[in-house]
């Protein structure tokens, strides 16, 4: 019996992921023929090494580990910013994900054309943003400055349209970075909020935190990674109070 | 092959976007704006028939509109592939931050310098009208040799700005390449001006038959070489076909050379 079929969203197979880190990087022909008489001018850092996870429809997991233990690459790979070495990634469904705080903002444009312009990179059509726009701006809290260039916005309100764009694409698949920790303490418990009726609609989540008070709330599922090797999978509640045991 | 019609379909939007800001940011903050678009090729135009038409004698009848047939499609060209190559590197931050399919960014370049060059086709218009030619039926075929004319760009481009990415040499490469195809193109001369010898240079330059289209449309007001146009036609199409299979292989490094 190979047991009943399941729904995975997230199938990650076998990854390993290296990175060439240049000492001096060489960008023009004339610096590369130079380099090719020099060696030792760039190093391999292996960031991950076999990685096998798989995520089913409705589950919020939690990638958690130190600096430098591979969540972000992870969360890169899983987004198709980067392609691993070895190994395959393969994820179903549309996918958004928050990486970084308002990645392809313009500084010039206003408030609600980066509304547009950042739900369309994330592969909205005009019809579904328009639909979707006053939800955005309602979220966001920015109605009075939906207008003006974001360039005049503070980093905080700068979050928070970004997070409420993401939040309304209506992905199968999202995926965070990190970002929770910004915006005061209100607007953080409406992400929270948002977030749980995310899950309870059954999208699938991954985050990556250093909050373990965030991780607990929300996750069911928590992956540790340590040194590009996931070192425990399983229960949150389980996989924190082991790591908080050995980090402390 | 299928799913890049279907992924550019799912982006639409982001296309749409793409081009507008390529077309407007190209005269953003200037003073004169949109008549930039105006503006700039007349100037060339005046430059280019003061030195060929004063300086160095030549008997071209209607000079001028001559040469502005050729020189308006050639700075659609090379405008589009000199940004193409720079592209990717002024992107940066976004290629670094989001997923979106990259092939929409060297797409919308050329869709946007296609916008502008069909703003300049007023300018062509304006020389045949008030330069006493006039405008013929064959201005029906146009939208041909446009599209014959952007496949080739779209090829170029799509394997230009991949490997800048690369190897940021190449961008003053194709500066001194583009200046050089320039002569090597039927732009100030016309085809039948060039020594037997000579001639095989024009014959391997796309540009030649695209800009002698367009002067046969405009300027002779006579039939295209319908012939040369779909050779042109087909070299565009397999080009677009190569073109994205090089940059589909070099995109999925793109995150991590930027």
């Amino acid at each position: 019996m190979q047991g009943q079929e399941v729904d995975y969203k997230i199938v990650v197979d076998n990854v390993y992921k290296t990175f060439n880190v240049y000492l001096d990087k060489a960008n023009t022909i004339k610096e590369k023929l130079l380099f090719l008489f020099s060696r030792n001018r760039k190093e391999k850092r292996e960031v991950l090494k076999g990685i096998n996870l798989k995520i089913k429809k409705g589950e919020v997991v939690a990638l958690i580990g130190t600096n430098g233990s591979g969540k972000s690459t992870l969360l890169k790979l899983m987004t198709k910013i980067i392609y691993p070495n070895k190994g395959k990634i393969i994820t179903d469904g549309k996918l958004t994900s928050l990486l970084e705080l308002g990645a392809g903002f313009h500084p010039d444009f206003s408030g609600r054309e980066n509304i547009y312009f950042n739900a369309s990179i994330f592969g909205l059509t005009k019809k579904e943003i328009d639909d979707r726009l006053e939800d955005i701006i309602e979220f966001s809290e920015l109605r009075p400055y939906i207008d003006n260039p974001v360039r005049t916005y503070s980093s905080g309100m700068y979050m928070r349209l970004a997070f409420a764009v993401a939040i309304n694409v209506d992905a199968d698949i999202l995926l965070i970075d990190e970002i929770l920790s910004v915006g005061d303490e209100h607007f953080q418990n409406k992400c929270f909020a948002k977030m749980l009726e995310l899950k309870e609609k059954g999208k699938t989540m991954v985050f990556v935190t250093h909050s373990m008070q965030s991780v607990k709330k929300l996750c069911d599922r928590a992956v540790w990674l340590c040194n590009g090797e996931i070192k425990m999978d399983g229960n949150t509640n389980e996989v924190v109070e082991e790591y908080i045991k050995q980090t402390a | 092959m299928e799913n890049v019609f279907k992924n550019l379909y799912n982006y639409r939007e982001l296309l749409k976007t793409s081009v507008k800001k390529e077309v407007r940011s190209k005269y953003k903050n200037s003073f004169l704006g949109v008549l930039w678009s105006f503006l700039n090729p007349l100037l060339q135009i005046a430059v280019y028939a003061l030195i060929f038409s004063l300086i160095l004698k030549n008997d071209q009848p209607h000079y001028a509109v001559f040469l502005c047939c050729g020189l308006i499609p050639w700075t659609f060209f090379s405008s589009a592939i000199n940004k193409a190559a720079f592209t990717f590197i002024e992107n940066g931050n976004i290629i670094k931050k989001v997923y979106f399919p990259r092939e929409i960014i060297p797409i919308s370049v050329v869709t946007g310098e296609t916008v502008n060059f069909l703003i300049s086709t007023i300018i062509i218009l304006g020389f045949v009208i008030f330069g006493g030619i006039g405008i013929s039926k064959y201005i029906l075929l146009y939208p041909i040799v446009l599209i014959a004319q952007y496949l080739i760009i779209l090829a170029i481009s799509f394997i230009v700005s991949s490997i800048c990415v690369y190897l940021r040499d190449l961008q003053h490469f194709i500066g001194i390449a583009l200046q050089l195809l320039f002569y090597a193109a039927p732009i100030v001369y016309s085809s039948s001006s060039i020594p037997a010898d000579y001639q095989w240079i024009l014959k391997y330059n796309p540009m030649t038959y695209i800009i002698n289209a367009y002067r046969d449309i405009f300027y002779n007001q006579t039939m295209i070489d319908l012939r040369h146009i779909l050779i042109v036609f087909g070299i565009g199409i397999l080009g677009c076909i190569i073109g994205y299979v090089i940059f589909n292989k070099l995109q999925k490094g793109f995150a991590e050379q930027l």
